[in-house]
């Protein structure tokens, strides 16, 4: 038979298929992000590597792998023309963790491995965290521990041991985690920046409108931002989330003026009603819109201004979920006085653009007399002629509001926005745009509010001499049940109800609230523990202003001392073999005595010779003499262990 | 209901079985005097299901012991002299011709008795020896191409005189393995010799012993002994002795596995006898002597008088684990 000196010899048979499943749990969470290639390249590299070692194959030799692995690092240059970053990062840590399968020979390449995938499973952390997050870091990491169990179990030992034995480890080293993580100091602006993924698609509201963009947004269950009322929540047909503020028409894209354009003047805001306090937590948008109740008086994000039109603007991105407290007013009034360039600015419409639409305007506005006889017959027109609310409106060509006011009366509440500012603007009324939520959905157990991507709304403010910005919603005027009762709620022309009312579909909503509501709070004091949380928490525990030296200090303590406790905790645990711990305790009583057992002298004569030394009573020697042979030499017996051990230790 | 009493049942038998005991040891102490060491190591092998070998001087009780034994615990006795002329057949027994019948009929020897004494076993010549000892192994002889069992409980007790006197065949190694339990009488002390010199007639007073116990519960005592627990601490022990005996500069041949058998087999016992929860390091080192006495061949030129002193030598030098 010929012999292959250099085919692997099958004896990581039996732990690799656990490496693999280790690697392969923690790439799963990259898998939607990797290009397909770096997944297909993983899976074939594990098939083959484990086919090597049942054949007993060869590895593949040096210089093949160097090439694969250039190549390799090609591929990951080529696909993200960049090597850091999360994305380019883990798609390399993934495709040399492959790479690394082909080369894997000894138990310490399969250490490399284990080391790999546990920066795999933390690597996807970076990207973003959920609430199954953590769930999914537990499993991985008891599986990675298995593997690592794994090489070192003995052939006949059961998975299933190695399985509870990584578990056990990591309860133990749970307490020193949790420990870390809260006292760890969180610092506002961290040492480390992690560099997001750039041209990742934006979520949420964009900066400009075209028919068809705020309805596409509707199909999405996405949770847009959670808000915390400290009163009651206001009706539905109040809660307009105010977003960016649209003044600039092309004819077709309703945009945001240039911020060295338009009106600067900031128009002054005076609430009218109670003030309204309310807490909002963001999801990320990777854009800089902050939305608040209409109209925000003042919020505590950081770095957000607001803008000429009332609209908040973070000067950086918000990547990540952040929550701010907020002040609004449902009633408000904006100051009376708009100066000549400003009252031009919200009248320009391109020329030429949508005449039918224009004509119509100037008709209207000068049978109506007044300007707001003017908007009630617009309105009137939306809501009395056959205008339909839909989520899956025609195309509309050039010429947008023309199409959509005359011939295809069909559009969700972009079309009835942009229709509605043309044709105000068309008769000389000032009109703008606002992008933003309407509605939300009232979680009952949580007694918050849910506002999704499927709230997105698009209404209009109209300037009133003598009475300042006015919001007007012509969506509502031919749907009032999209404002009333939200857009997930209020039955749609191809849209059916959300939710029926069925049994089932009703247990549904409260496990989809209920998962809501423990979500929210995942976020808040977990994922959002930040310094601000932080500082409340020790606050509360009593530490006078944290700062984080206090807070290291803390720390090492703590983890010091659960350390010392997790391991007299062990140590109590271990049981000796009862004999053994008979032997330890007579031992014990030995050096009680003050005398030395001889070699070879039995408990029997040592008792015989302390009781003569007189030292001790003959009835206490006795009895740890008998509690002794019945616990070491008797049929295992516990209660010998304890009777021994009160024997002993009534021996002063 | 059912399993109390069945519980019930077996404690008083327990308890029987040990009131049985320490009435045995009692009747035997009152014959054999100032010797209650050498007693309950005398019933301890027989709960081992052991053979006995008594070595010591004559007139010093050897035959006495093995009469008591075997009337004390109510076995059918036989003793056979062993001289040198003594032939196979005298121990087995003979096919007679029955003329009125007209064939042959076997005429049982007196090993087919519960306790035999082998008296002065090593004045017999080795064919004769060897009778008994296939005998003792077996627990059945072969007579005309006939196996025949022994009775059940079968017990040899074997005397011997020490080797070096005159006219002797001493038996070998293999053969002194067949016997658990190798024990001396000794000289009685003082006042049990005076109180022996004093006092009635032993063979009119072994006459009068009531037995104490039956073949049956004999065989139920031997069950018991086989149950006493032995931990793995006393096993521990057991091996650090065996390995002592194999290592020892003093010692040419140690202990076989099958000594070390007996050991625990004999520990067992003496637990037994002497009511003990389990078998103890004592028990042990009570029966090391008796175990290991000719099972031992010291080394050349050892500095030890006698197997006693060899074994107590092991004893004192193996730690106690």
């Amino acid at each position: 038979m010929k012999v292959r000196p250099r085919g692997t010899d099958g004896s990581l048979l039996s732990s690799l298929p656990w490496t693999m499943a280790a690697l392969a749990v923690s790439v799963a969470p990259h898998l939607p992000y990797l290009p397909i290639w770096i997944s297909g390249a993983f899976f074939g590299c594990a098939v083959w590597r484990y086919l090597i070692e049942r054949r007993r194959r060869a590895l593949p030799s040096v210089w093949f792998r160097a090439l694969l692995a250039l190549a390799c690092f090609m591929g990951v240059l080529v696909t993200y023309a960049t090597i850091s970053g999360v994305g380019p990062g883990s798609a390399l840590l993934a495709i040399m963790a492959a790479l690394k399968l082909l080369e894997t020979r000894k138990r310490r390449d399969q250490f490399v491995l284990l080391f790999i995938s546990i920066f795999l499973v933390m690597s996807s952390l970076l990207r973003e965290q959920y609430l199954w997050s953590l769930p999914y870091l537990i499993i991985s990491i008891v599986v990675i521990m298995t593997a690592w169990l794994r090489m070192s179990a003995d052939h006949d030992e059961p998975a299933r041991q190695s399985f509870s034995t990584g578990g056990r480890l990591l309860l133990y080293a749970a307490p020193l985690t949790v420990a870390m993580w809260i006292f760890f100091p969180r610092i506002a602006v961290p040492f480390w920046a992690v560099p997001m993924d750039t041209g990742t698609a934006t979520t949420g509201i964009s900066d400009s409108m075209s028919p068809g963009d705020v309805s596409k947004l509707s199909l999405s269950d996405a949770v847009a931002f959670r808000v915390k009322f400290d009163g009651p929540i206001p009706a539905a047909r109040y809660r307009y989330w105010r977003g960016l503020v649209l003044t600039v028409f092309n004819g077709r894209t309703w945009s945001m003026n240039d911020p060295y354009e338009g009106p600067r003047v900031h128009e002054e805001v005076s609430g009218l009603s109670d003030p309204i306090q309310y807490k909002i937590t963001l999801e990320a948008t990777r854009q800089s819109w902050v939305f608040a109740l209409d109209m925000p008086q003042s919020w505590t994000l950081d770095s957000t201004i607001m803008g000429p039109q009332q609209q908040l603007v973070r000067a950086r991105p918000i990547d990540q979920r952040v929550s701010y407290d907020a002040v609004s007013y449902i009633d408000f009034s904006t100051n009376a006085n708009l100066s000549k360039y400003a009252r031009s600015w919200y009248q320009q419409l391109p020329d030429g653009s949508n005449p039918r639409t224009q004509a119509l305007a100037r008709n209207m506005r000068s049978a109506a007399g007044s300007d707001n006889a003017f908007i009630e017959a617009v309105l009137r027109k939306f809501n009395e002629e056959e205008y339909f609310y839909t989520l899956e409106p025609p195309p509309l060509g050039s010429n947008s509001v023309d199409r959509f006011l005359f011939d295809t009366r069909r559009g969700f509440c972009e079309h009835f926005a942009s229709a509605f500012a043309v044709i105000m603007r068309a008769a000389g009324v000032p009109a703008r745009i606002v992008l933003g939520y309407q509605g939300g959905e009232i979680n009952p157990i949580a007694g918050h509010l849910i506002v999704r991507q499927s709230d997105a709304h698009a209404w209009n403010e109209v300037w009133l001499p003598g009475y300042g910005w006015y919001r007007i919603d012509p969506t509502a005027a031919v749907a009032p049940d999209r404002i009333d009762l939200g857009a997930n709620d209020a039955a749609f022309e191809g849209f059916g109800a959300a939710w029926g009312s069925s049994a089932q579909s009703q247990f549904l909503q409260r496990l989809s609230m209920a998962l809501d509501a423990l979500d929210a709070r995942w976020n808040d004091w977990v994922l959002g523990y930040g310094p601000e949380r932080q500082n409340q928490f020790m606050e509360w525990l009593g530490m006078q202003n944290p700062d984080w030296q206090k807070l290291m200090l803390t720390m090492i303590g703590l983890v010091l001392a659960l350390i010392a406790l997790i391991s007299l905790l062990l140590a109590w645990r271990y049981k000796p073999p009862a004999s053994d711990a008979a032997a330890l305790l007579f031992r014990r009583f030995a050096r009680k005595t003050g005398l030395e057992p001889g070699t070879g002298e039995t408990s029997t004569r040592f008792a015989q010779r302390a009781i003569q030394s007189g030292r001790l009573p003959a009835a206490a020697v006795e009895s740890v003499t008998s509690a002794y042979h019945d616990a070491r030499y008797g049929p295992g017996d516990e209660s010998a262990i304890a009777r021994l051990k009160r024997a002993v230790d009534a021996i002063r | 209901m059912q399993r109390g009493n069945i519980l019930e049942k077996l404690h008083t038998s327990e308890e029987a079985q040990r009131a049985a005991i320490k009435r045995a040891q009692t009747a035997l102490g009152g014959i054999i005097l100032g010797k209650n060491e050498q007693i309950t190591l005398a019933l301890a092998c027989l709960l081992a299901r052991g053979h006995l070998l008594i070595e010591d001087l004559p007139g010093l009780g050897k035959t006495m012991l093995a009469q008591a034994l075997a009337r004390v615990l109510g076995l059918s006795f036989q003793r056979i002299q062993f001289t040198s002329d003594l032939l196979p057949a005298d121990i087995i027994g003979v096919s007679v011709f029955r003329q009125n019948r007209g064939e042959f009929e076997f005429q049982p020897g007196p090993i087919f008795s519960q306790l035999i004494l082998a008296d002065e076993v090593n004045r017999a010549t080795p064919k004769a020896q060897s009778a008994l000892l296939e005998g003792m192994e077996e627990q059945q002889v072969s007579v005309d191409g006939t196996t025949r069992a022994l009775p059940d409980p079968f017990f040899v007790v074997a005397t011997q005189n020490p080797g070096d006197q005159i006219g002797t065949f001493p038996l070998p190694e293999s053969q002194l393995d067949r016997f658990l339990m190798r024990i001396q009488m000794g000289y009685p002390n003082e006042d049990s010799e005076r109180e022996l010199l004093a006092g009635d007639d032993r063979r009119s007073m072994l006459k009068n012993i009531e037995p104490v116990a039956n073949p049956e519960m004999l065989i139920a005592l031997q069950k018991s002994v086989r149950g006493v627990h032995v931990s793995e601490a006393l096993i521990d022990y057991i091996q650090a002795l065996v390995r002592h005996t194999r290592e020892s500069a003093d010692i040419e041949i140690g202990l076989s596995p099958r000594g070390a058998q007996a050991l625990v087999a004999a520990a067992r016992a003496v637990a037994f006898v002497e009511n003990h929860s389990g078998a103890f390091p004592d028990d042990v080192q009570a029966v090391f002597a008796a175990i290991a006495g000719h099972r031992l061949k010291p080394a050349g030129g050892t500095r030890f008088r006698s197997p006693a002193e060899l074994c107590q030598h092991v004893l004192d030098s193996v730690a106690i684990p």
